[in-house]
């Protein structure tokens, strides 16, 4: 009876098992997905995207990242990618193709792949960041690579801390919300019948929803308060403070050259 | 310290917010401007977009960072108390301002921009060419393919004007929902109790010497402790008894620093709340107070920066060796209270508050925290001073104060409960088909993914009308997995769920659930209109109201009393009435004990006993514990790793 199960995104928990992706510190990894990001949106050719996206799946390849990881696309969005790929196509454009005697255009197909492919590489980066990292990995890396920024004055270690404790909090808060939402299905839904009812009825439906999801969190915010003067503010939050070694100066090593490649495609194909 | 801790629980709600409505990303972010200052907002700010940015990449950050750029406009016109106008100037100039950074960062990205341009004439042109060949649209068709190109060479004015007005209405959604959150939310005051002034010079918080100790809380009209007379000599084992509302948690904040309302306090020295040598407290919830997501990060947690810890041998001393790199997140109760004394311990405390630590702790478990408890100070040179309603858990110590305050006020008194208004066949009519049937139900989370775990395996048996049916199971033995499944919330991978006959998952509604956290379940602010809109009937039907709070022996005068200020066993109480005004045809509950005190417990046992027998429902009850439910629940089944235990292995009673 059941239908083919369709897999769900999970979210900031690392895929199991190990690899030399998976024990690569933290920062090393948010730095390197940061750059390529940035690097991609000033170059978004095709010889950076190919080159971004062989690294990424090498990289996937490595840290042995089992396809069954990729959630399911939901059906909508393959209608609306598809509607998207076919005006595109009928949008014609050099570069021409003949086939016997018809022309097509693929200019403006060519367009929307590129700006797929430019999309699916950037969610790709991220996903690889997330299924391979652990989160309590990411505030001390954090901690570590702002450390330049205190000589402005920026507080960093709180900021952190916070950043450690939001990523804490976070799961639990998501199940605090399933069971709201779950709870909302349990009661009936009040009638409305006209369409001025079913305005004002959503409004207070947002209004409620919101309402009880600041409310759950800022319960639970009190009583982390409470821990955190219970531990006498903040300070440490790491016990073994994790530090880049020499796998990460290879890492970044091959992410600067591929990066450096792209960049002089770029210069040399386009001018 | 609350603004950070706000700032992190706000993160949490935004960036979920932001992924699905970023318009009311914007709402959270407003109220953290309104409520903190600006330094609160950038730390959520920065914490969200890390997430963000780890979750979706450069546009979950860019989403987050627009919440909170919207955030802090909408919140700082708040908190300076002007209305819509100056919201429509503030509006105005932020929505241009964002437009033109838009436009300034399109300018820098210029081959992106050709990118996005050139794919966007693409699709028109492709949409027009599409459009010539259906009749009458030739003409619409020449526009779109001659003007869109054209109207791109205004592509500033275009996206940035585009862009602002877009600002402008998440401005003004936002603004809107925050004025009524802020209206819903200014009568729940601060619950963060632990707000002890800094300390100044040496630590030595014993021995202390409480004279005649008051407390009051701000905009109380009395007392929550007090007058209390007590010592707590260095070394000493103390219990500190009494029934609730008898001040036990508020001497537990005055012995942790909260200076009294009247009276005197001697201290050789400073408190030191959490410093080396000063005084640790251990709390009721084991959740809420472990703050690293490793088991070896939460020991060390807030100590100075450079002090080095044996994290290991503490672990080992609470029993916890070998899980240092175990997540937090998938210990039991026990497991984190016992983590939680490992943190405490890593401070070398002169005095250690142990408060209610085993009330919302297995049965096991508890026993495990209350050896751990006793044995400390053979090790340690430190007081222990343990908090508790449980008379037995008491006889350890050397001296048992026992605290008599007036607690009444605080527990509206419960009138006995009414039948409930509904017609069931009596309890015996056990020959007709069940009402539930769960059948060879398996169910397994994130199938296909490598993070599958499976919940539940080849689970079948019936409920019958009247049924009293306990379903026991320890941590993470699929329990709630099963709750959820035979109220329709989730359907099995494996196996069926019937209620009556068919799928419960396309009943959702038929099944009534109470869920652990009650006040999770309770939406709307004020009782009656709770009440109403959870048991479908009009807020003004005060007839009916009154008849519901009637049927789980609540006052009618607590109609108008609103949501938060009810205690946790009256919280339960509103959700059953609004549960059983619907007449369901099964109860499922889920740890309906937990949190609520002794004297609310018996209460509300009787309750739901009463319910069962007098008016035939019938009852799932979910529970990690046996403490008093043979009465309601006369049938048992054991989980265990998602599987009936065949025998009945019965488990330690209750305290």
């Amino acid at each position: 009876m059941s239908a083919p199960a369709r897999r769900p995104v999970v979210l900031l928990r690392p895929v199991p098992g190990t690899s030399p992706i998976h024990e690569l510190w933290a920062g090393t990894k948010l730095i390197v997905v940061f750059g390529i990001s940035v690097l991609l949106t000033f170059y978004p050719g095709w010889v950076p995207i190919g080159l971004i996206a062989a690294l990424v799946l090498t990289a996937a390849w490595t840290a042995r990242i089992p396809r069954g990881a990729l959630p399911s696309v939901p059906r909508w969005l393959w209608m609306l990618v598809a509607l998207g790929g076919i005006t595109a196509a009928l949008g014609g454009g050099s570069p021409y193709v003949h086939i016997g005697s018809v022309g097509f255009g693929l200019g403006g197909l060519l367009y929307f792949l590129r700006v797929t492919a430019l999309s699916l590489v950037l969610l790709g980066l991220g996903a690889m960041t997330s299924w391979t990292t652990n989160v309590a990995e990411v505030a001390p890396a954090v901690a570590t690579l702002g450390r330049p920024l205190r000589i402005l004055r920026i507080p960093i270690d709180e900021w952190a801390a916070s950043l450690g404790l939001a990523l804490r909090a976070f799961p639990m808060l998501i199940d605090e919300f399933r069971v709201l939402y779950a709870a909302r299905r349990l009661r009936p839904r009040e009638v409305a019948l006209t369409r001025r009812a079913r305005l004002k009825r959503w409004r207070a439906e947002v209004i409620d929803m919101v309402t009880a999801a600041i409310t759950v969190a800022l319960r639970r915010a009190d009583e982390m308060g409470d821990a955190i003067a219970a531990r006498g503010g903040t300070g440490q939050i790491s016990a073994a403070p994790s530090r880049p070694r020499w796998p990460d100066a290879i890492a970044l090593a091959v992410v600067v050259a591929v990066s450096a490649a792209a960049i002089v495609s770029e210069w040399l194909l386009l001018g | 310290m609350a603004a950070l801790s706000a700032a992190t629980a706000i993160v949490s709600i935004v960036v979920p917010f932001a992924a699905g409505l970023s318009l009311l990303g914007t709402v959270p972010m407003g109220l953290l401007a309104y409520r903190y200052r600006i330094r609160a907002v950038a730390a959520a700010m920065i914490a969200g977009s890390v997430i963000a940015f780890l979750i979706a990449g450069m546009g979950g950050l860019l989403t987050v960072v627009e919440c909170a750029y919207v955030g802090v406009l909408t919140g700082l016109v708040k908190r300076r108390r002007r209305g819509t106008p100056t919201l429509i100037v503030v509006g105005l100039c932020g929505s241009l301002a964002s437009g033109a950074a838009t436009v300034g960062a399109l300018m820098m990205l210029s081959r992106l921009r050709n990118l996005i341009f050139e794919s966007m004439i693409a699709n028109i042109n492709g949409l027009a060419r599409g459009l010539s060949h259906v009749p009458y649209m030739q003409p619409v068709s020449a526009h779109l393919k001659d003007g869109f190109p054209r109207v791109l060479t205004y592509w500033p004015l275009l996206i940035g004007g585009g862009s602002a007005v877009g600002v402008l209405i998440m401005i003004l959604i936002g603004w809107w929902a925050l004025s009524h959150v802020i209206n819903r939310l200014s009568n729940v005051a601060g619950l963060q109790k632990l707000d002890t002034p800094p300390d100044t010079g040496m630590i030595a918080p014993l021995p202390v010497r409480l004279h005649d100790v008051t407390f009051r809380y701000p905009r109380s009209d009395h007392d929550a402790l007090g007058p209390v007379t007590l010592n707590v000599e260095p070394g000493e084992h103390v219990a500190i008894t009494g029934v609730n509302g008898s001040g036990k948690t508020t001497l537990m904040l005055v012995l942790a620093g909260q200076p009294p309302t009247s009276g005197t306090i001697e201290r050789p020295g400073g408190v030191g709340l959490g410093k080396v040598g000063g005084t640790a407290v251990i709390m009721q919830h084991p959740e809420s107070q472990v703050l690293g997501t490793r088991v070896a990060d939460d020991v060390v947690w807030g100590l100075p920066p450079g002090q080095s810890t044996d994290v290991h041998r503490l672990l080992e001393e609470v029993g916890l060796d070998g899980l240092a790199e175990r997540d937090t997140g998938g210990l039991s109760g026990g497991e984190l209270q016992r983590l939680a004394v490992a943190a405490a311990l890593a401070r070398e405390p002169s005095l250690l508050i142990a408060d209610e630590v085993t009330s919302m702790v297995d049965q096991p478990g508890r026993a495990a925290l209350l050896r751990l408890l006793a044995g400390l100070r053979e090790r340690h040179r430190m007081a222990l001073v343990h908090i508790t309603h449980y008379n037995n858990e008491a006889d350890s110590a050397e001296r048992i104060v026992n605290l008599t305050g007036d607690g009444s006020r605080d527990n509206t008194e419960m009138v006995e409960p009414a039948a409930v208004p509904t017609a069931k066949p009596p309890p015996d009519a056990r020959s007709a088909a069940p009402v539930i049937e769960v059948d060879g139900v398996g169910h397994e989370y994130a199938s296909g993914t490598p993070w599958a775990t499976t919940a539940l395996r080849d689970v079948s048996f019936d409920v019958h009308e009247g049924d009293g049916l306990l379903i026991h199971g320890g941590n993470g033995s699929g329990k709630s997995t099963l709750a959820w499944v035979m109220a329709g919330l989730t359907v099995p991978t494996t196996g069926s769920c019937l209620l009556d006959g068919r799928p419960v998952s396309n009943q959702v509604g038929a099944v009534a659930m109470s869920f652990q956290a009650a006040r999770l379940q309770l939406m709307r602010g004020r009782v009656d209109r709770e009440v109403a809109s959870a048991a479908g009937f009009s807020q003004h039907d005060k007839s009916r109201v009154v008849a519901a709070l009637t049927t789980v022996g609540l006052d009618p005068s607590l109609a108008t009393r609103r949501i938060d200020q009810l205690s946790g066993g009256q919280m339960r109480r509103v959700v059953l009435a609004g549960l059983l005004a619907r007449s369901p045809r099964a109860l499922i509950l889920d740890e309906p004990l937990a949190g609520v005190d002794a004297t609310s417990q018996r209460g509300l046992l009787r309750l739901l006993d009463d319910l069962r027998r007098r008016a035939g429902l019938t009852m799932v009850v979910i529970s990690h514990d046996f403490a008093g439910l043979h009465e309601l629940c006369p049938r048992t089944l054991h989980l265990q790793d998602g599987a009936v235990l065949p025998a009945p292995a019965r488990a330690g009673g209750a305290s």
